[in-house]
Order: structure tokens, then sequence, then C-alpha cells
């Protein structure tokens, strides 16, 4: 529910109120051009926070031990935390779409290549979750991850604006931030636009998974802060 | 011990665990056969939960080779956790789940399809008197059952060995003694039992095997009968009408203590000897009031072991 209510915000504010003001990004309205990155973001957020904090409570509660005990494989027992935050990740982001739909009606273009993007996009945040959960000593260090990491490259990966928009010193930094290929992958499987190369998009998301994945079964497989 | 063809329920060689410096565990060795009781006995901080939690995968070890029905701790921990079921000293429950989930997920992990998962779940429920209980959260579980669900919880998958770290601490009297008819009979069954406990009546009760850990060194093994035949079974005491200051030299021979302000001699003796003692108090000179002949408890042995150590 919270992130149905902050999008619906979110495009009320920027995109019917400020939107007004600006005349058209790639060719289209800014409220058009904002659906595919707010649906990035709150796909990103939903899906860290659900198996950073789902990890760190287990661990917090020693229940994790119920599973550390079990038959199942370390990839199974990663496999199934990033499954839950996959979930949350999808539903926020079907949520998000619908209430966009309130303000305008917007054809996801390319189907198959959109739900690749949010599903390998979900995937990487729920394993950095799992990672951050790992990690975690304190509640706060997951919220440190959020604020200092994840928030600042959301804000600075175009999910508001465009690239072309901006200064070219700062369109340099942009380029480095893996959000912003994320959105703009996102973006032209739902209104066909996009501003750097698509296969850039699609690698990377699924090299950054295959690493990130490898890495979190690697550290259940050592029992790193699960087993003393 | 095991053989080839018949390998040990658990098989523990020159375990060492440490946790950063501390050596918890020290190169400990052991062996329980299928079908055994066995008690492991020792105070706090012993090495306990450590070498539990060494078996269930609970923690990393550095060396030493831990194998379950001859199968790998490390290596093949997907088979070995399938033949164990644990209840730790500590809850473990998920915090958000009732009594039925907990059990309900539990079988899941372990492979049980959703109804056959069910099934065991209620009857586990029913088995540990918890059947009103089903939907309640278990943190509105008194202790009691709590603890029945967390034994119930270590049996969902019918494992062969059941170990249970210090079960009964916490619950009452009646309680008790219920669950030591339970694990009995479990026991009878053929389910391999690795229980720790404080309770030494609880050991002398239940187990046919104890071992005795002290400041992570294993101090003792073996049965229950043995390692108390081991210690001198018995204890004779024979009150005299003199007072003595010391032990006269002719009966430190046989181990005597002086106690009750010089006029009880205690000593270390099987019965079989009494006569010899009676023999040398008479020749002493001294006169006989009372004789008593104590059986040593698990209890005598325990405290000598770790003490000793100490």
């Amino acid at each position: 529910m919270p992130p149905v209510v902050s999008s619906f915000l979110y495009i009320f504010i920027f995109g019917l109120s400020l939107g007004r003001h600006i005349d058209q990004v790639e060719g289209m309205s800014y409220m058009k051009f904002l659906i595919p990155g707010l649906i990035m973001m709150y796909t990103i957020e939903g899906s860290y926070i659900n198996t950073s904090s789902s990890l760190y409570i287990s661990r917090w509660h020693n229940s994790i031990q119920e599973i550390l005990v079990t038959p199942l494989s370390y990839l199974e027992m990663v496999t199934a935390i990033l499954i839950g935050g996959l979930m949350r990740g999808v539903v926020v982001s079907s949520c998000v779409y619908l209430v966009s739909l309130i303000f305008v009606k917007t054809t996801i273009l390319y189907p198959l290549q959109f739900f690749y993007m949010l599903i390998m996009v979900s995937a990487i945040f729920s394993t950095i979750g799992i990672i951050a959960g790992l990690f975690a000593e304190e509640w706060e260090h997951l919220s440190i991850v959020s604020t200092f990491v994840i928030t600042p490259l959301i804000f600075l990966g175009g999910v508001f604006h465009s690239v072309s928009m901006m200064p070219p010193a700062l369109r340099f930094i942009t380029l480095l931030n893996p959000i912003y290929y994320m959105v703009d992958g996102l973006r032209y499987t739902v209104l066909g636009v996009h501003s750097s190369p698509l296969w850039v998009s699609y690698l990377m998301v699924f090299v950054v998974f295959a690493a990130l994945y490898s890495f979190a079964v690697y550290l259940f497989k050592i029992g790193y802060k699960l087993r003393v | 011990m095991s053989n080839s063809t018949n390998p040990a329920a658990i098989s523990i060689k020159n375990l060492t665990k440490y946790y950063k410096t501390l050596k918890a565990v020290d190169d400990i060795s052991f062996e329980i056969a299928e079908g055994d009781f066995f008690g492991f006995l020792g105070p706090n901080g012993a090495g306990k939960t450590s070498t539990i939690s060494a078996i269930t995968g609970l923690a990393n070890f550095q060396s030493g080779d831990v194998r379950v029905f001859g199968y790998d701790v490390v290596k093949d921990y997907r088979v070995t956790r399938r033949l164990i079921g644990l209840a730790p000293q500590d809850y473990n429950f998920d915090p958000f789940l009732s009594s039925e989930q907990i059990l309900y997920y539990e079988a899941g992990y372990f492979g049980l399809r959703p109804k056959p998962a069910r099934q065991r779940a209620e009857e586990l429920l029913e088995m540990f008197d918890l059947s009103d209980k089903t939907k309640v959260s278990y943190r509105r579980l008194s202790g009691g059952q709590k603890r029945r669900l967390m034994i119930a919880r270590a049996l969902i998958h019918q494992p062969k060995i059941l170990i249970l770290d210090e079960p009964t601490a916490g619950i009452d009297v009646e309680l008790r003694h219920e669950l030591w008819k339970f694990l009995a009979e479990l026991n009878q069954l053929g389910t391999t039992i690795f229980l720790t406990t404080h309770y030494i009546e609880e050991a002398e009760r239940l187990c046919n095997k104890i071992g005795v850990i002290h400041e992570g060194k294993l101090v003792s093994f073996g049965g229950r009968a043995e390692l108390i035949q081991n210690m001198r079974s018995d204890r004779i005491e024979v009150r005299i009408k003199e007072k003595l200051h010391a032990v006269p030299d002719r009966l430190k021979l046989l181990h005597a203590e002086l106690a009750n302000g010089g006029q009880l001699l205690s000593f270390r003796e099987d019965r079989s000897r009494l006569n010899e003692v009676l023999h040398e108090i008479f020749n002493g000179g001294l006169t006989v009031e009372a004789i008593d002949v104590k059986k040593t408890t698990l209890e005598d042995v325990f405290i000598a072991l770790t003490h000793k150590r100490s």
C-alpha cells in the first residue's frame, strides 16, 4: 500500500503539476516519460527492502537456523530468499503501473523485454538486499545502504529526467551509474525511446546479477555471519 | 566402535573449534552408535553447544572430521542434515509464525509435499498436546509449550538422530518427567538420541552412554555403568568414637579421608573391600559406631572429573 500512495503522489506532483511547465521530453509528455522511471524506482526499493529486512530479522531472531539445519542447498536458500524479493518487486511495480493508468494511458510496447528488465533488476536488488542483510550488524546499516547508495543512484539515474537535459559534466557521471542503464532500458520497453545502446542495458543487468548472485551463494556457503 | 559396513551414528575425530582466539572445543574424538542414548555433560561454556553446532552445520570448525552415519557433515551436508533433528537450547522460531505454520514450513524445508506436511504438523501438535495452540503465535506460548514445539519441530522429518540441547531447562517437574518418558520410548523405537544436560539425574536415568566435556576437552567417555565403575564405584563411610586429627598412615593406602570433626572416615573403595577396611580400622585400635556404604552417583563422577581438571 505505501508504494501505491507515494507513487500516486509522485505522479500527481511531478507529472501533473510540475510536468505542465515542461514542454516535452524525448518527444513525449513529461508524465509519460516519468512512469517507467517510477516503476523502476519502486521495483528497486521494494526488492531491496524485502530481502535485506527479512534476512536481517531472521539473523537477529536466530530463526535463520531453522533453514540452516535443513537439507536445502546454499543455492536453494539464496534463491528462496531472492524469490521473496522478486515477488515484492513485481507486485509493487504492477501497482505503480496501475496507479499511473489513472493519469495517463501507457501501453507497454515490448512486454517480453519489459518483464526481462523488471525481473533482472528486481533480482539484482533482491540479491544486494541479501548481501546487505548478511553484512549488517545493526538495523541502521540497512538504511545506510538505502539512503547513501541506492537512493542517490536512483535519483541520478534518470528516473525524473533525461540525460540530454543534464550539463555535460553531470551527463558523464550519469553514464557511470548502473541504474541509469536499468531505467533507460525499461523506458525503451515501455515507450520505445532510449538514450544509450540497448544491448548495454540488457547485458549489464545479466552480468551484474550473475556476479552478485554468485557472491551471495558463496557467503551462504562459507556461513558468513550465519554460522558461528 | 563402528565398522565399515555399519558406520557410527555420529563419529567425531579430533574436532577443534575456535571462537577467534578462544578454543571452545579442543581436539575431541568419540563415536555414538545407532540406537544409543548419549548424554553429553559439562558445565556452562564447556563446549557442548559448540560440538552440537559443528554436527548440525550451525558452526564452522577449524579442524577435525565429523560424520553422521559415515557422511561428512561439511561435504555431504544435505544428507547429514536430513538424518538429524535438532532442538536447540534457545528458541529460534520465526517470530511472525503460528505453531502450525512453524511445523508446516519446516516440513516443507525437509521436502514434504503440502498435504503430508500438514498431516505431520497436525500429528505432532497432537502428540505434544498443542492442538489447541495451532493458530497461536509462538510468542504467546508458555515456556513448556515452546519447549515442546521445539522438539516437535525437530521430529518433523522423522530423523534417525535427535539432538537435544538442554531440553528440560526451565520446565516444570511434571513436564520434565513426561518428556523423559517420551524420549525413552522414542529411543526404544530406534531413534539415536544425543542429549546435553545440566541435570545429572536426567543423564543417569536416560542415557546408556555418557561423555563429559570440560574446558573444551573430553575428560570422560563411555557407558554409564563403566564410567561410574572407573571412578571406584562406592564410598564406604565409617563413623568412629575417637576424634582423629589426621588420617592414620595404614588407612591412607585405602584412600581414606577424614570428615565430620575427625569422627568420620570416608573411603573411596568398592563395597567388596569392606572387610579389609574394617580390619585396618580395628587393627588401628579405633572403635566403630556406624557403617554406611554409598553407591557413587553420576554427580559424584561429574564433580570429580571436572574439579580434578580445574
